[in-house]
């Protein structure tokens, strides 16, 4: 048979194609992970283009470290600070401003059990210590003294304090606000396909992209178990909402055989006893955040009946004793095994 | 008689060895790819170690603080000793699903564990 050159390079024209056709990925996936306000960060972006995907990324972290600086009281300029030091109120920005509005309407519907007034009791137990001890009856009464949610009260961004010693703490929502912030940051640069999560504090953007063969589906989240590490309680799928689970083996130290942890009932002072574990799944991180801290200190029934006048909102509570709960809309959510 | 088109020249036979070497090439870089789920410690933002997780190894990692030993064994990644004041990332345990990560917040040490490429995982992150 005569050589056909035609056929021969044609032949290879098209081994190389589909090599390098292989080669070729769908679609990029970046991760990356840092420490910043205090615990750590993910975010996972998807698209095409890895320089941009990048570039959305670094603005998304830089974001993400603004508003540390004005949401954390470990920083003596933020507006945190100056409003703990200050003797009546102070202007904020308009970000803290923000998170404090939420955070009050929250206060308010859950009769405060979820409370942006802790500052002089997460000091007084001081989970941030190497040391953490519990407190006496006494502290616990003077740090309890002047909180509530009418205790801080906003007009635009003059936010005014009952009394003079009232610190002020973000804790429970500010990281949540910065997650909802770095979305809104990724989405400015085109991103349509992104998780952020702040130590659990997670909002999933769009679906998760094609990726090596995997066709695009929506964001899986496993829940861990509260009490067994290695376990997931269930998983979900979610697209364009936040996540959030808050629990008390996150932090926590044990004394005379109690576990103490750092989710407070603001009526005693002393953790929520009523659950292991709460998991939110709402339209915003910072509400979800708040929630979560919210139904964990209501306990089951009454952490969910709360969870009604959020219609966006749905919960999965693990009680104190082992029990699993749900609001009604979350087995839209479940992955069914 | 042959035609031109039927004949092989010198330079055709260039053309189709250039071809199949960057064809083979292509494959070989693929089939080299590595695999194996890995552990990849960050410190202030940029990767400092790698190593495989089915490979025992234990490194001393440094971090503004000290150093932060790295134990890698048959149960995963752990840190076992650390200058930090809380030693919540001792507390932390062992770390060896993908997705898993280990943090040493006063160090600055971040440990990750990265699946290898293709493989499928039950969830995509994990709520905890």
């Amino acid at each position: 048979m005569p050589w056909n050159r035609p056929l021969i390079i044609g032949l290879l024209v098209v081994l190389l194609a589909i090599s390098w056709w292989r080669l070729l990925p769908d679609d990029q996936e970046i991760r990356r992970s840092q420490l910043l306000m205090g615990t750590v960060v993910e975010i996972v972006v998807g698209g095409e283009s890895s320089d941009k995907l990048e570039a959305a990324v670094d603005a998304a972290v830089a974001e993400m470290t603004r508003l540390d600086q004005l949401l954390s009281r470990h920083h003596q300029k933020s507006d945190l600070s100056r409003l703990s030091r200050s003797d009546t109120g102070t202007e904020v920005n308009v970000e803290t401003a923000e998170v404090i509005t939420l955070g009050l309407d929250v206060a308010q519907r859950s009769g405060g059990a979820f409370d942006l007034t802790l500052g002089r009791l997460k000091v007084l137990w001081g989970f941030d210590r190497e040391n953490p001890t519990v407190p006496d009856q006494v502290a616990l009464t003077a740090a309890l003294e002047g909180i509530g949610p009418t205790a801080l009260s906003l007009q635009g961004q003059e936010v005014n304090k009952r009394s003079l010693q009232l610190q002020v703490d973000l804790g429970g929502i500010a990281k949540g606000y910065a997650v909802d912030r770095a979305i809104a940051v990724l989405k400015e640069h085109g991103v349509t396909s992104a998780a952020v999560n702040a130590g659990g504090d997670m909002y999933l953007l769009g679906l998760h992209s094609e990726l090596q063969g995997r066709p695009e589906r929506p964001w899986r989240i496993g829940i861990q178990h509260p009490r067994h590490k290695e376990t997931l309680l269930e998983t979900v799928q979610v697209s364009d909402r936040a996540v959030v689970t808050s629990g008390d083996y996150e932090r926590f130290f044990e004394e005379d055989g109690v576990r103490y942890h750092h989710i407070f009932d603001p009526q005693t002072g002393l953790p929520a006893r009523g659950c292991q574990s709460v998991t939110i799944i709402a339209d915003s991180v910072a509400l979800a955040d708040a929630l979560a801290t919210a139904v964990f200190v209501l306990g089951p029934a009454a952490g969910l009946q709360l969870l009604t006048q959020y219609p966006t909102a749905e919960g999965l509570v693990v009680a104190a004793d082992g029990t699993l709960h749900s609001s009604s809309g979350w087995t839209n959510y479940r992955v069914t095994p | 008689m042959k035609t031109p088109w039927q004949v092989m020249t010198g330079s055709d036979w260039l053309v189709v060895l250039f071809l199949l070497g960057v064809s083979l090439a292509g494959i070989a870089w693929v089939a080299t790819a590595p695999e194996g789920t890995q552990v990849v410690v960050t410190s202030g933002g940029k990767i400092c170690f790698t190593a495989s997780l089915d490979q025992p190894y234990s490194v001393d990692l440094d971090g503004p603080l000290g150093k932060t030993r790295l134990v890698i064994d048959d149960q995963g990644a752990r840190i076992t000793n650390s200058p930090c004041p809380r030693k919540i990332c001792i507390a932390m345990g062992v770390a060896r699903h993908t997705g898993d990560l280990l943090a040493c917040v006063p160090n600055r040490i971040l440990v990750s564990i990265d699946s290898p490429a293709g493989e499928e995982v039950p969830y995509d992150l994990l709520s905890r």
